[in-house]
């Protein structure tokens, strides 16, 4: 064979392999986080559960907190952190010191780690004021009793950028696949229901779902879906739900949107029918 | 007078001219829009800064900017590298006196004419590309780094000057007015490289600027958190790369060469190409490692992107990268060692050396979380394996990775000492205090790996630091004894050049195409970490594109990109060859 003819079969084969390889490796879409919508009159309640999304979602907390955890990431355990809060600062109440460390985190660092969180209030998290206010009821909730509402004035309130910011900007996911689609007929698509039963207390491969609503807070459904092993019900072993999400590509697929469906309608089954 | 006419008036005259029009549009492009933003102080209707983006068709606008950038930055990386060391080696030639060394310095700077045209071109293509598909980001830029712009453009004049009369001028000046433009040029290619790298790096790490976007310090903006870090990296990484195209163009030619003569220059060529490519090539994961440093030191959330999120990925196709470049490298120096008459005795070590290699390219790329079917899983207890998942942390992972490096510099050593028998009284002592160096420096390197294992995190990143130096320090050592021992050796046999088997010249353009695939790939993750932002945390993303794709996705674009490279490489080294071919002459009748 010509010379260059091998070279250029030796090049194309080359490439080729090392693209294989970049195929072989689980695949991932990444979407930019959606901006939650936020009413005034929201109750105390509802705010728990919007922050709680908000904390596993847009405002990345989990990628360096935990929820009652031995093992803590990178910054604090967040479990109990609701009891704790009032008690850190001499003469800063625990609504107080929550906001502080959201909008000036690195004002008092915990025993034991490293400044550089990165306040959620400022690009590229972005929270707004009405979002920091749920992030703070949620946190709150942990461990302790949620009394901030949406009408709390903090005195940080105005810095986070808002949407008069020239760079950032909101981005619409709508129209994204899977959208008009209500849970259970993503439970169905994603094939969720072959492992959980829904509607009933039978369990299957995996525990039945139709009480999970009572059982979990938002926060703790998001996480059973998008990191199954970090608690894993009795009588059940760890790392089959994991497995077969990433056998079925559920993490490449599954959009934001979808993810907050999923995980409403699942805190919707309260057990009643 | 009219944009055909100038451009009439230009080709008639030489390379040189068409090539600073060439550029002159290309700046003036880059400018006028800028001018326009800066002038209005507002964005006009119909300036372009109304619309935010553009559709290209059939690929998408990030996709075709992509290829381009990355075609452009390859060929950037060659012409600013070769310079370099063509310079380096010009100086060797110039103290030694060996015409030898002076001849492969020009014939390096040869593929320099035709690279730097192709540069300049894609560069062309890129800017334009990016002023109409990306309209309020190149506004936005345009805003931070307006005065950086001219500047540029007449470096890049400069540089123009300076390659084409260090080129044409090879043997028409004396030696030291030679070098003094070898010295400009590459002065100049460093500087443009800075000045661009400031662009690119205010992108990942801005600073310089209010919270709102609005610039604050244009030095502020430029030596931001990344920028030096970049800098070094890139500087040793071009030199790698370019080292690895010029080994490619000496085993283009060694294979289709007639005499022996040609076979043991260009052996030789493709030999010193190889060896820049791989000396720079072991200090850039220490580089490496500051700018990851310096990434985290920025922003945690970008340093999880990139280490903990969905580029964590990227690193095992990174690790295959490097464990075959290692391989290559070995394979040819092994391979090479059959030229040398005297290599014989080191032959043996070659299968241990091997074994080294294969289980630390085993340690690398073994991922901490396994892919598995659900019975798999269920087997394991989990997604990580009860054994191997030991393998898929960081502290395994630099441990192989120093090893490897260690490795491959006991290769080059033995190759270096294939025909030589040191002569000194106290060689013995010598190769002994070597042995031992390397001997601690492993178990060293291997004590800290474990050691990662029982103590915390905070503890164990800073880890990675005493075993990089362990293994940097005792590469200086050992290679400053070895010089001193080998001062006056004994020559027991000679360098056959041109013996060698075509297999190795494979080796070569293996070991090219997988540095540029590798630098398509960290190219990738480098931009990639800013997700849906064009300036992180400033300037966010609102294109259709915001998402960060698969890295199948990635992989496919790199190779196609680096499919295009070598195709456009291919044109450069027949060209380039075409000056040492005979005149045309009309055939007379008989």
């Amino acid at each position: 064979m010509n010379n260059a003819l091998k070279v250029a079969v030796l090049t194309v084969l080359t490439t080729a392999f090392y693209a294989y390889v970049g195929h072989m490796v689980p695949q991932k879409i990444t979407y930019p986080p959606e901006s939650a919508e936020l009413e005034s009159d929201m109750t105390t309640e509802q705010m728990v559960k919007v922050g709680g999304e908000i904390v596993a979602t847009k405002g990345t907390c989990l990628a360096c907190h935990t929820i009652g955890s031995d093992k803590p990431g990178r910054f604090p355990d967040l479990g109990g952190i609701g009891a704790r809060a009032g008690t850190r600062k001499s003469g800063m109440d625990d609504v107080g010191y929550l906001a502080e460390s959201l909008y000036e985190p690195n004002a008092f660092i915990v025993d034991g780690f490293n400044p550089g969180m990165i306040a959620p209030s400022k690009p590229p998290v972005s929270l707004t004021d009405s979002e920091i206010l749920t992030v703070i009821a949620y946190l709150q909730s942990l461990g302790g009793t949620p009394t901030v509402t949406m009408q709390t004035k903090l005195k940080y309130a105005g810095q986070s950028p808002g949407p008069a910011a020239p760079g950032p900007r909101p981005t619409s996911l709508a129209g994204s696949p899977g959208a008009a689609l209500d849970g259970a007929q993503l439970m169905q698509n994603y094939a969720c229901v072959t492992c959980h039963k829904v509607d009933t207390p039978e369990k299957l491969i995996g525990p039945s779902l139709y009480d999970v609503g009572s059982r979990m807070s938002t926060a703790k459904l998001y996480e059973s879906i998008m990191d199954p092993d970090a608690s894993v019900a009795e009588g059940f072993p760890p790392g089959v739900m994991i497995a077969t999400l990433r056998a079925t590509q559920f993490y490449d697929k599954v959009t934001a949107s979808e993810l907050k469906t999923i995980v409403t309608y699942l805190a919707a089954r309260k057990g009643k029918g | 007078m009219t944009r055909s006419m100038i451009l009439r008036q230009a080709t008639s005259k030489k390379r040189l001219p068409v090539l600073i029009l060439i550029l002159a549009v290309a700046i003036a492009a880059v400018l006028a829009p800028v001018d326009l933003a800066c002038a209005a102080g507002q964005d006009a209707p119909g300036s372009g800064a109304d619309v935010e983006y553009r559709a290209f068709p059939v690929v998408g606008s990030r996709v075709i900017v992509w290829v381009f950038a990355e075609l452009h930055l390859m060929f950037a990386a060659f012409v600013l590298a070769v310079p370099l060391f063509a310079l380096i080696i010009e100086f060797i030639g110039y103290k030694n006196g060996d015409k030898r060394y002076d001849a492969l310095a020009h014939e390096f700077t040869k593929l320099l004419s035709v690279s730097f045209s192709f540069t300049a071109t894609l560069g062309t293509a890129l800017t334009f590309l990016l002023i109409f598909l990306y309209p309020r980001f190149m506004n936005y830029l345009g805003s931070i780094f307006g005065w950086t712009f001219l500047p540029y453009a007449l470096l890049f004049f400069a540089e123009a000057g300076f390659l084409y009369s260090y080129y044409y001028g090879w043997g028409k000046f004396s030696p030291r007015v030679h070098m003094g433009l070898g010295l400009g040029l590459n002065l100049v290619g460093v500087v443009i490289l800075f000045v661009a790298d400031a662009w690119l790096t205010f992108m990942m790490t801005p600073r310089g600027v209010k919270e709102t976007g609005e610039l604050l310090s244009l030095w502020g903006a430029i030596s931001n958190y990344t920028w030096m870090p970049i800098n070094i990296h890139r500087l040793i990484a071009n030199v790698a790369f370019g080292g690895s195209i010029a080994a490619a163009y000496g085993a283009y030619r060694f294979l289709g060469a007639r005499t022996d003569e040609e076979r043991a220059h260009y052996d030789w060529m493709g030999y010193i190409g190889n060896f820049i490519a791989i000396s720079a090539f072991l200090p850039l994961p220490f580089a490496g490692y500051w700018l990851g440093k310096e990434i985290y030191a920025f922003s945690q959330n970008l340093g999880m992107t990139l280490m903990g999120g969905a580029f964590s990925w990227l690193f095992i196709i990174q690790a295959v990268l490097i464990g075959m470049l290692f391989l290559g490298a070995n394979f040819y120096l092994w391979v090479g060692m059959e030229r040398i008459e005297g290599a014989t005795r080191y032959k043996r070590y070659i299968k241990y050396l091997l074994a080294s290699i294969t289980v630390c390219f085993i340690v690398w790329a073994t991922p901490h979380s396994m892919v598995a079917t659900i019975e798999e899983a269920r087997r394991m207890g989990g997604s990580h394996h009860p054994m191997l998942s030991v393998l898929g942390v960081m502290s395994a992972k630099n441990t192989a990775v120093n090893v490897l490096i260690l490795t491959t510099y006991i290769s080059f050593l033995l190759y270096r000492r294939s025909n030589k028998e040191p002569t000194v009284s106290w060689a013995r002592v010598g190769q002994r205090i070597q042995f031992s160096i390397f001997v601690f420096t492993t178990l060293f390197v291997i004590f800290l790996g474990v050691l990662g294992y029982f103590v915390e995190a905070k503890v164990r990143i800073g880890l990675s630091v005493p075993q990089v130096l362990s293994v940097l320090l005792t590469m200086i050592m050992v290679t400053i004894l070895d010089i001193l021992m080998y001062r006056k050796a004994r020559i027991t046999g000679s360098i056959n050049w041109g013996k060698m088997p075509a297999r190795s010249q494979y080796a070569l353009f293996f070991i090219t195409v997988t540095f540029a695939w590798l630098m398509g790939l960290m190219g990738y993750v480098r931009s990639g970490i800013r997700q849906h932002w064009h300036v992180y945390g400033v300037m966010r993303d609102t294109s259709p594109d915001a998402f960060t794709p698969t890295l199948g996705f990635a992989s496919s674009v790199v190779s196609v990109t680096v499919l295009v490279f070598f195709s456009f490489i291919a044109v450069v080294f027949w060209l380039s060859s075409l000056s040492g071919r005979r005149n045309w002459e009309p055939t007379r009748p008989s």
